[in-house]
């Protein structure tokens, strides 16, 4: 019996050291999406410091970074993150419209974007296949890498950034319309080998060896050599820019009463400290769009995209032709007639692996 | 059967098993345990020691003990009504208590969100379980439900009726019945129902990852660590905590062995 | 029984206490055992039916889902039929022979029961990745690709299920009389004669109720699969990772579909599997 009373007690001690209490201190849930873990790791000190100052208050972190959709998911039923910092904006877009954003989240000189990148080609060190354009992946018979549409909202980035760049005329051979764009796209995919739940663990695929070109995105690339990994990046003539937004989730940080500091983080993450944190985690800073009158009569306003920092060309060289996902309509357009159950991708890729 | 020495027949078939047995189970775990300490033995203590890691190993143990305890004392309830009790559908009930080993972990978390979540079914529910410890909880104790039960309804079903009757027959309560009559013959079955109990929990991925919300320091257990761990190029620390729950698993296999022994010896 | 525990607690002095105490617990069984596992079920169902037939048929039909489907039932299926073979011959060798380093591989055998299966998906890519010496062997000298395939997928498995058959097999070959075998042996019988007439018959029920077990378990499964798959639709994406993926998109209603599909599988084999085991039962009783 003496066992049994030793063994009841350990259970109590086990759930009672679940409980805890805490006093003069706040704390922020932050949904991340899994790539920016290492900016969010340096930015987090700096802002609980700068609150400390300001209020005497201590800011205490719980921080979760899950893929971004699955993220996105989990807050809509019920993960109660005051701040989601996502890789798409449709994700977001997703929980304003399960009413859980109130504000116009995206009314910032930002457009709600907090940084950015671009899509990529990334290849073994010393390019031995070659590379140097999107044509060039195609029909080689090379192993292309990229992760899972249906999981990983960076992989719809990838997507979007290939046909795109057909589309509008950048890919040798494919005629510059949406049947082009499409052949391409189809060609591109045949190629693929492995198809990862998440942009990070597409990027670990290719860095085990696995395939000859991947597809992924600039801040990868600076996050890998700087654990030390070996590969080429190869910039596209033509690509998307990737624009990763932040937001306060109005409903969840009232209810826990830290609106105040909530929305003093996402202000803090555009401040130049922050944002000099982006730049050394190898993400660009946010763009904005400049609309310009078209020298020819009747033509629609010319779109420029300027980066709202000066940028290190060293590090973020000019693309010749970058384009935004505004150029398709936006995400609340492309993710279901592209990503959809019958959508053009889905289908696509039934057949090509079929 | 009677056990013999080797024969020439024998030693090849000894042999297929051992390189059979050798490559499915013993290389991958020789890979690990190479890959863990090609750096010698600080980073696997440093990776180990380090206190965010700990602090999910913390939790899954956590989780594993206390779903174990539940479901050693629900167990031996269901197991005793599956065996002793007769009614309408308990045949249909007794194969549905396998279904949490067949069914994918991943749609059971998404199921607790379905019925618990912001806009679930049972929303009003007063514990919060979606997106929080209480909900792995609950996960834990689902998946590593029928282990109690399939150990000792063998047992209780081979001991028969009649030492219970007789119990009460003598005027003896339930509650002493149970202790007197019914607890020291299945004490064993009961432990090892729990030590597979307790190896199950502690390896849950799928289904508490879907519900915890993986929030390190509040819901990431010990393999969620493992997964982001690999994801963040922490190879030390996914390598050293995979390794790690590999040990304890072992550990729980040399007491499930001890136990196995002692079954047979009745 | 309830009714000879009635009769016997009015014929003892104390009430009729344990009786109600009886169906009480009789009830909070019955109802524990719904709401853990018939809910789920029911859940999953609803969802999956929410938007009618037609839905849910599209749903499963759909190439994608199909082919994940069909690949989990084809790669769980092999690996039972390979477990059952080399699951059976491993308690062969442990229960007929000894030998040095028996109580080692006795242990051994838990392994899969105890490793959390992210962990085997771990071990399986440091084993076979391709910049470790036997990937790369295999790779390059033999063309055998392990990762990102479905050679990849049935290893997992393999590795999963193999104690399935073992366990279910060990008991019944140590009980195994042994003057049958004797006496097929003197008769002149060969040794494999002997297993295939006398061993093997008595062995059949137990070796298929752990294989049937092996593959509905294997047919659910996920942490080590996702890790080692390559989640390719249609050729490496298995029902599991499929339904994933599907939860991820925030497409319930195709993951429920997937979900009943395989649940429907996996309940058949279980009750498949209780089935036979009644069978035998009065079969054997019968011969006795």
């Amino acid at each position: 019996m003496r066992k049994w009373f030793i063994i009841f007690t350990i259970l109590l001690f086990t759930v009672s050291s679940f409980t805890q209490a805490q006093e003069n201190e706040v704390t922020l849930t932050l949904a991340g999406f899994a790539v920016p873990r290492e900016a969010y790791g340096k930015i987090i000190p700096l802002f609980q410091a700068y609150w400390l100052e300001e209020t005497g208050q201590t800011v205490v972190f719980e921080e979760s970074y899950l893929a971004s959709g699955a993220q996105s998911r989990a807050v809509i039923g019920g993960f109660e993150a005051d701040i989601v910092a996502l890789s798409l904006e449709e994700h977001v877009t997703r929980i304003a419209d399960a009413g859980l954003i109130t504000a116009d989240w995206q009314d910032n000189p930002y457009n709600g974007t907090v940084s950015t990148s671009v899509a990529i080609l990334l290849v073994r060190p010393g390019n031995p296949e070659g590379v140097t354009d999107w044509a060039d992946v195609v029909g080689r018979g090379l192993e292309v890498i990229t992760p899972n549409p249906a999981t990983s909202g960076g992989a719809q980035w990838n997507v979007m950034a290939a046909y795109g760049a057909a589309y509008r005329g950048y890919v040798d051979g494919y005629s510059a319309d949406a049947e082009g764009a499409l052949q391409f796209l189809t060609a591109l995919f045949t190629d693929v080998l492995v198809l990862d739940a998440d942009g990070r663990e597409s990027f670990l695929t290719f860095e085990r060896g696995i395939g000859d070109v991947a597809i992924t995105y600039e801040n990868e690339y600076y996050a890998g050599t700087a654990a030390g990994g070996e590969y080429d990046i190869i910039y596209p003539t033509s690509t998307i820019l990737i624009e990763n937004p932040i937001a306060v989730v109005d409903v969840y940080a009232d209810k826990h009463g830290v609106r105040e500091v909530a929305d003093a983080f996402v202000a803090f993450t555009y401040t130049p400290e922050a944002q000099a944190i982006f730049a050394e985690s190898g993400f660009r800073p946010p763009y904005e769009r400049v609309l310009t009158p078209s020298e020819v009569e009747g033509e629609p306003d010319v779109l420029t995209l300027v980066p709202t920092t000066e940028l290190d060309e060293e590090r973020f060289p000019p693309v010749e032709d970058l384009f935004v996902i505004d150029a398709f309509g936006g995400w609340a357009e492309v993710v279901p007639t592209f990503f959809g159950d019958e959508g053009i991708f889905t289908k696509m890729i039934a057949e090509v692996k079929g | 059967m009677k056990e013999r020495n080797l024969s020439l027949g024998g030693i090849l078939l000894l042999l297929a098993v051992l390189i059979y047995a050798g490559v499915l189970l013993l290389a991958p775990v020789v890979a690990l345990i190479s890959n863990t300490f090609q750096d010698g033995f600080d980073p696997f203590w440093k990776a180990i020691t380090d206190g965010e890691a700990l602090g999910t190993l913390w939790l899954s143990v956590r989780l594993a003990v206390i779903a174990s305890m539940f479901n050693a004392i629900i167990g031996v309830m269901v197991a005793w009504v599956l065996v002793r009790h007769n009614f309408w559908g308990k045949g249909f009930l007794n194969a549905l208590v396998d279904l949490p080993l067949v069914i994918s972990p991943v749609i059971v978390g998404y199921v607790m969100i379905v019925l618990f979540g912001r806009l679930g079914w049972l929303k009003d529910f007063p514990i919060k379980l979606a997106f929080s410890w209480e909900g792995m909880l609950v996960l834990t104790v689902f998946v590593s439900l029928p282990f109690v039960i399939r150990e000792i309804q063998p047992v209780l079903g081979g001991m028969g009726k009649e030492q219970e009757e007789a119990a009460y027959t003598l005027g003896a309560s339930p509650w002493g019945t149970f202790w007197r009559i019914i607890f020291p013959s299945i004490r064993h079955a009961l432990t090892y129902g729990i030590v597979l109990t307790l190896a199950r929990s502690l390896g849950e991925f799928g289904a508490v990852a879907v519900i915890g919300g993986g929030t390190q320091g509040s819901t990431e257990s010990a393999t969620i660590y493992i997964y982001r761990s690999l994801n963040d190029r922490n190879y030390a620390g996914a390598y050293s905590m995979a390794l790690l729950l590999g040990i304890i698993s072992v550990l729980i296999l040399i007491v499930m062995n001890n136990l196995r022994v002692h079954k047979r010896g009745g | 029984m309830a009714q000879a525990v009635a009769q016997l607690d009015s014929s003892a002095s104390q009430a009729r206490s344990p009786q109600i105490m009886f169906w009480g617990l009789r009830l909070s069984v019955i109802i524990y055992l719904s709401v853990m596992i018939l809910m789920p079920i029911f859940v999953i169902s609803v969802q999956g039916l929410r938007d009618g037939w037609d839905v849910f048929w599209t749903s499963i039909t759909r190439p994608v889902a199909w082919n994940a489907i069909w690949l989990s039932v084809w790669t769980a299926g092999l690996m039972a039929v390979i477990n059952i073979v080399m699951g059976t011959t491993t308690a062969y060798v442990l229960v007929r022979y000894r030998f040095w380093g028996k109580g080692l591989l006795n242990s051994l055998i838990d392994l899969p029961f105890a490793i959390p299966t992210l962990v085997t998906g771990v071990m399986l890519t440091l084993l076979y990745g391709p910049q470790t010496p036997l990937g790369g062997f295999l790779d390059d000298e033999l063309g055998i690709k392990v990762l990102y395939s479905q050679t990849g997928i049935i290893l997992a498995l393999l590795f999963l299920g193999y104690p399935f058959v073992i366990r279910s097999v060990q008991p019944v070959m140590i009980k195994l009389d042994a003057a049958q075998q004797e006496a097929a042996h003197t008769l002149g019988a060969s040794q494999f004669t002997t297993f295939r007439r006398v061993i093997l018959p008595a062995l059949l029920p137990a070796m298929l109720s752990g294989g049937l077990l092996s593959f509905a378990r294997a047919l659910g499964e996920f942490g080590s699969v996702v890790i080692i798959s390559g989640n390719i639709p249609m050729r490496t994406q298995t029902a599991a990772v499929y339904v994933y993926s599907q939860v991820e998109g925030d497409k319930m209603a195709s993951a429920s579909g997937v979900s009943l599909v395989i649940l429907f599988i996996a309940l058949s084999t279980t009750l498949g599997v209780d089935y036979w085991y009644k069978r035998n039962r009065e079969r054997s009783r019968e011969r006795a």
